[in-house]
């Protein structure tokens, strides 16, 4: 039987069969107070080659562990106790920890009250996921923040990547920027 | 007028990594992942019937000062049967724990809540736990039930 392996996709395209990936190495970080939905996604985690570094109850206790350590990956759920997932988010990113406040956030949700839409929005996760999701929804959003290059904004009281997505090419007029810098590649 | 800072764009690591030589492809990752979660199975059920059996004992609240906290509870029971159930391809539970959230959720703290909407829900997700796999239309029958409530509710 022939196998071609296919380089993995960027952000917006769906994830091949065929797709291969290298999480080897990378250091991830869950967090959810739910011990049970924690050992699901570890579980799920380590069937993609990612292994869990550090599995954490609270946003306290990832915290602690943020400041001292780099992190390549985190997931966290939304809704715990104390300190929430959004919250969470939004300290990490405005934390000027270096790399961590940049690191790729993907944030699971059972439900999202009304109330939290905005939030959920605005906090500066890179990807909400609301469950019930599947192995190949998780997988394929870990593959898009991997591919994740929207540089990051800030406007008013919203920091993380661009909120704007481009999944596909421009097509309208030229923009002024391009213009500009057309031109000065000709001179 | 709104200022917009634009920080440069930087490569994570994990783009870097998960470029790397070697690797897994995903049909090998998903049949790995529903491997591990496999053994799960048995525990997400479990939980779920605990939880249902926790929702199902919940007194109504006393007062007008009870209603959050009791609908608090509630709403994080729900939550937790989707958080429970939603690896194992039970849709059905899934959305009838989304309509419960979504009905205590848009219910309003300073009125008494009618908890006869919390025993429909809890019967429904056991009829839904006991329900043979082939009894498609009458689970079918159960969620628009539900979603008949959240509709007269709060005119969803």
């Amino acid at each position: 039987m022939s196998f071609t392996a296919t380089r993995s996709p960027g952000i917006g395209e769906a994830l091949r069969e065929s797709a291969v990936f290298n999480f080897e190495g990378a250091v991830t970080m869950v967090i959810d107070d739910s011990p049970f939905a924690l050992e699901l996604t570890m579980r799920a985690l380590n069937g993609f080659g990612l292994k869990t570094r550090h599995a954490c109850a609270s946003a306290v206790e990832a915290i602690s562990i943020l400041k001292e350590n780099p992190i390549d990956l985190i997931l966290v759920d939304s809704d715990m106790p104390g300190m929430t997932g959004f919250e969470f988010v939004r300290w990490l990113r405005r934390s000027k920890l270096e790399p961590n406040a940049f690191a790729p956030v993907i944030m699971t949700a059972a439900h999202v009250r009304q109330s939290q839409v905005a939030e959920a929005r605005d906090c500066g996760a890179n990807f909400l996921i609301t469950k019930p999701f599947s192995s190949l929804t998780l997988l394929e959003r870990i593959v898009w923040v991997s591919r994740d290059n929207r540089p990051f904004m800030e406007v008013g009281d919203y920091l993380g990547p661009d909120r704007r997505f481009k999944s596909e090419p421009y097509a309208g007029p030229e923009r002024r920027a391009d213009e500009i810098r057309r031109k000065a590649g000709k001179e | 007028m709104t200022t917009v800072i634009t920080h440069n764009r930087r490569r994570s690591r994990l783009s870097s990594l998960i470029d790397q030589p070697g690797g897994i492809s995903t049909r090998i990752a998903l049949k790995q992942a529903a491997e591990n979660l496999a053994g799960l199975e048995s525990q997400s059920l479990a939980l779920v019937e605990e939880t249902i059996q926790k929702l199902a004992d919940m007194s109504p609240p006393a007062s007008i000062d009870e209603v959050h906290d009791k609908l608090k509870e509630a709403y994080a029971l729900s939550a937790g049967i989707i958080d429970a159930a939603g690896p194992f391809a039970r849709e059905d539970l899934c959305r009838a724990a989304t309509n419960l959230c979504d009905l205590l959720d848009g219910s309003p703290v300073d009125q008494m809540f009618d908890w006869r909407i919390i025993t429909v829900h809890a019967q429904s997700f056991r009829l839904l736990l006991i329900l043979p796999e082939e009894q498609a239309e009458a689970r079918k029958q159960v969620l628009a039930s539900l979603q008949e409530v959240l509709k007269a509710k709060l005119g969803a």
